[in-house]
């Protein structure tokens, strides 16, 4: 009970950060800077106590609030803990406090706003997360854009207008059209069973026709697909992840991205298991072409944004592979690759965003060398470097490992029973992981080694920074050491992920 | 008859009769001071809460029957609508400081009162027209603009066609049944004959004219952008409000069938999709309102393609969200000498930074316009096309929904040119007065709680 009205306040913080942010006077910047990594450190600390009473050997929901919000529709403000989001929470209240004190000397126009934008997009990524309640999730998921909208418009680069522009008219187009599947799933399950209700729970049960399911499935994953992004729908990401500013990077990089992985492992797959089945190849298909294209783009970019953006959605197609693979090892590797790209993306750009505030320039060439005037920086950076390319020790091995393994596991029983196809794509995945240490150690080399460069000669890290950066290898060294902590209280989500999408669903079928 | 009755059912409009006569009592003798809003502001807000007292109380009674009586949904609608009323008058000031504006804004709203009670056709024509003629008269009010004078001309020109349209159909309906009272018209919906639906069609187009539907829209965009801003929330908010209310008292409960659901989905859905496209390239802030009112009257006619009961709830909760948002901008609008100057979208470049609140309040309203949780606009929005595909009309609701994302990109325009662009040197701002700025503020805790608590709301109506 108290854990319950722990997790409320968690979710619900970010909104008194704001009212507190409102009653600072606007000279005080400083002050706001400082009380809004207070109270973001305090719901990480209240995340990770929750983390920690978070029990492994129970099903279902925890900590689970349940208030009727529209009697009307049978929707409720139904949140809690699972083995599904309980990784991601605590993913993004870690995030948090590291975003804000990322920040500090990168924002210096409109710091209040700034500020305020933050924790609302904490608030509703959070609210996303927890959502058990199909109409509280469509809810946070489109409450995103404003925020984020507004945080690459107002502080982002040059073309900051026409990337954010395209950020949102991206989303909102897949958003629009899963707004229609939703209420047709909703007013589809009232036909058969009476009620009408958007708890996730209840729509579980639902059995539709496959040809509704695949549509509906089409408009989930559209959606989906675009916030992950899968590749023929990634072409915003660049831009966005170019011309946000760093806070923005991180929250896209770190957390938004993995709404759309989120949302299918969710949603998506569970709701419409026969329609995921006969459309597993083509979204395997498009998840393996993410890794390579995403890879072979990473490897020609000269902007060092682009290499991570393109990087980014790279590594979210293991996760899609995974989720795929309906393997158990497969589909906590996901997981596992979820939260490592998490880390590593976000320590990036962070990486990325500090040394642009030193030489204003984002050119690969302009660089080089830096391992001899910068030290500090060097070691974090070839660490987090590693840790992308899925060195054993960090978690990207754990992830990229456990993924690849399902895979295989996966597709060897049917490659013997004559379908050759998921095993292609699984080889094809390796050489991903090849492609991938070559553009990440391209970019460390020409970036850190060789002969000394750089546009002004700047300073080494601070300690501001140094602390944001040695959490982040905190977390990723505890990740690729003793994930098992983590994949215990995951392992009985994912078996009931596999369930849901293995079980056939369609009428006319054996129950 | 029961004069018991009388007097105290029709509360709200006596009040308001009231209000006019005293209004001009006070014209004639021509009190030089705040009068006149101070009193207006009474006798609509003392309306409002007996309107609302009404409705609580639940008072259901046949007045005059057959032509006039009191439900308690409709004097929900009835306290809805005069408060939105109460907000106008608050962001008033600016424009009228006295005069006729007054007296002729509450023979309005007294209109769309009789209407919400008209149980036969003369009623209804008499308060649809009562809620219209004065509004010719309040577009010319600002005559600062010539084109003021083309906009009142061609609202009256069309306003009239519109209205002889009605009564035609009318005429018509009352050849077949013999009948005036209104529940002719639902029952002709569905009726087989020629003629019926010669009428229905009629009627229906008449309303069409009035609320802006494509093809039927020009009139809009003209009269909204001639007329002064409290004139252009009026028209925004509160006749269309009456305007849908007025359609959805005619068409009851009675499910719509096809052909008759394809008149009734396919105008409005080129109205959304028209009236989002034509937003995206105006320079006239109250031109961009009047597009995206002809996109809103869309999806506002589509909620008659819903099942019966939670017709009126969705139409009654939509107007409510949707004329919170339109005050709320509109009230919030940077002030300016020159009325064309303070139109121009270019007014608002910048804005965050000369007055943050304003700019918070048209962001807020813009989001929610655009229909983006979880600001009131979606919620409605929701209600809306729930309602059309639980009937069973999955393909338009798609494309409804298709045609609102159109209308994302200009709302989220005028959040650019307020937040993400340096403040232009020459504009000079002036902060809204105080009267302004608490009607915003009045339309902002209203949105948030419709916006927290809509289950509560959808429960009241």
């Amino acid at each position: 009970m108290a854990d319950a009205a722990l997790l409320n306040i968690v979710l619900l913080l970010p909104l008194a950060g704001i009212a507190l942010l409102l009653a600072v006077r606007a000279p005080h910047e400083d002050s706001m800077r400082w009380l809004s990594l207070a109270v973001m450190l305090a719901q990480f600390v209240m995340a990770a106590v929750l983390y920690v009473h978070f029990d492994a050997a129970a099903t279902g929901l925890q900590f689970e609030t349940r208030l009727a919000w529209i009697p009307a529709w049978g929707v409720h403000y139904q949140i809690g803990l699972d083995g599904y989001n309980v990784l991601l929470v605590l993913l993004t209240t870690f995030l948090g406090p590291l975003v804000v004190a990322g920040s500090f000397s990168a924002i210096q126009k409109d710091v209040k706003l700034f500020h305020a934008m933050v924790f609302l997009i904490q608030f509703a990524m959070l609210g996303a997360f927890l959502a058990q309640d199909l109409f509280l999730f469509y809810l946070f998921w489109e409450a995103m854009m404003i925020p984020m909208f507004l945080i690459i418009g107002i502080w982002g680069g040059e073309r900051r207008i026409y990337a954010t522009f395209k950020f949102v008219l991206y989303t909102a187009f897949g958003s629009i059209l899963m707004l229609a599947a939703v209420i047709y799933l909703v007013y589809a399950l009232q036909a058969t069973s009476g009620a009408t209700s958007f708890a996730m729970a209840d729509l579980y049960k639902s059995r539709l026709p496959l040809p509704v399911q695949t549509l509906l499935l089409a408009a989930f994953a559209l959606s989906f697909a675009i916030k992950v992004p899968m590749f023929p729908l990634h072409t915003w990401l660049p831009d966005a992840h170019v011309e946000a500013p760093t806070a923005g990077s991180v929250i896209l990089a770190g957390v938004l991205l993995k709404m759309g992985t989120y949302g299918f492992m969710k949603l998506g797959f569970p709701l419409f298991p026969d329609a995921t089945r006969l459309l597993t190849p083509i979204l395997m298909m498009l998840a393996v072409i993410s890794i390579i294209y995403g890879a072979c783009l990473a490897l020609v970019q000269d902007d060092i944004k682009k290499i991570i953006a393109y990087s980014s959605i790279s590594h979210l197609g293991y996760v899609m592979l995974g989720l795929l693979s309906l393997d158990l090892l497969g589909i906590q590797g996901a997981v596992i690759q979820m939260v490592s790209h998490g880390l590593t993306a976000a320590g990036l750009f962070l990486m990325v965003g500090m040394i642009y505030e030193r030489c204003h320039t984002r050119e690969l060439a302009a660089y080089g060398g830096l391992a001899k005037i910068l030290p500090v920086y060097s070691v974090f950076f070839m660490i987090l470097t590693l840790a992308a390319v899925g060195l054993p020790t960090t978690s990207g091995f754990t992830g990229e490992f456990l993924v690849l393994l399902g895979a295989f596991n996966a597709a060897w029983p049917q490659f013997q029973s004559g379908t050759s196809l998921p095993l292609v794509l699984a080889v094809a995945a390796v050489g991903g992981v090849v492609l991938g240490a070559l553009y990440m150690l391209r970019f460390a080399q020409s970036f850190l080694f060789g002969v000394v460069k750089a546009p002004h000669l700047p300073m080494d890290l601070n300690l501001r920074e140094k602390t944001i950066l040695a959490a982040i290898v905190i977390g990723i060294f505890a990740l690729g050491l003793f994930p098992d902590e983590p994949m215990r209280k995951t392992e009985l989500a994912a078996k009931a992920y596999q369930q849901l999408v293995v079980t056939q669903r369609a009428p006319g079928s054996m129950p | 008859m029961n004069w018991h009755a009388v007097a105290t059912a029709m509360l709200p409009e006596h009040l308001l009769l009231a209000g006019i006569v005293v209004l001009l009592a006070v014209e004639i003798a021509s009190v030089k001071s705040r009068a006149a809003l101070a009193l207006s502001l009474l006798f609509v807000a003392a309306a409002a809460v007996a309107a609302a007292l009404l409705a609580f109380a639940g008072a259901d009674i046949d007045l005059f029957p057959g032509h006039f009586s009191v439900r308690p949904a409709a004097s929900l609608a009835k306290a809805i609508v005069l408060a939105l009323a109460v907000i106008l008058l608050l962001m008033s000031r600016d424009d009228f400081e006295r005069g006729e504006y007054y007296p002729l804004l509450l023979s309005s709203l007294y209109g769309v009162c009789l209407l919400l009670s008209a149980d036969s056709f003369p009623t209804l024509f008499l308060g649809i027209e009562l809620m219209s003629l004065p509004v010719y008269v309040l577009v010319l009010l600002a005559f600062r603009r010539p084109e003021s004078a083309e906009a009142a001309l061609k609202y009256l020109v069309l306003g009239g066609a519109a209205s002889a349209t009605f009564v035609m159909g009318v005429s018509l309906l009352y050849g077949e049944s013999g009948s005036m009272a209104i529940s002719t018209f639902s029952g002709a919906l569905g009726a087989p004959g020629a003629l019926a639906t010669v009428a229905v069609v009629l009627i229906v187009v008449s309303f069409f004219i009035k609320g802006a539907i494509v093809p039927f829209h020009t009139w809009a965009p003209d009269a909204y952008e001639g007329a002064s801003v409290p004139v252009t929330a009026y028209m925004a908010t509160i006749i269309k409000a009456g305007v849908l209310l007025a359609v959805a008292r005619l068409f009851g409960t009675v499910p719509v069938l096809r052909p008759m659901a394809d008149l009734l989905a396919i105008l409005p859905l080129i109205s959304i999709i028209w009236g989002n496209l034509a937003a995206m390239r105006q320079q006239s802030f109250r031109r961009m309102i009047a597009y995206s009112s002809i996109a809103h009257a869309g999806y506002l006619f589509y909620a008659f393609l819903g099942d019966g009961p939670g017709r009126f709830q969705a139409v009654v909760f939509y107007l409510l969200a949707y004329g919170l948002m339109n005050l709320l901008a509109l009230a919030s609008l940077p002030r300016h000498e020159d009325d064309a100057v303070r139109d121009r979208m270019d007014n608002l470049t910048g804005l965050y930074h000369r007055d943050p609140y304003a700019a918070l309040m048209i962001a807020i309203a813009m989001f929610s316009l655009a229909g983006i949780p979880p600001l009131p606009g979606f919620i409605a929005k929701f209600l809306i096309f729930a309602n059309v595909m639980a009937a069973g009309y999955t393909t338009y609701a798609v494309l409804g929904l298709v045609g609102s994302y159109l209308g994302i990109y200009f709302y989220l325009r005028v959040v650019q040119l307020m937040f993400m662009s340096a403040p232009t040197p020459v504009t000079i701002t002036h902060a809204s007065r105080r009267l302004a700025r608490s009607a915003s503020l009045i339309c902002l805790v209203a949105a948030t709680l419709v916006a927290v608590f809509p289950g509560w709301v959808i429960g009241l109506l």
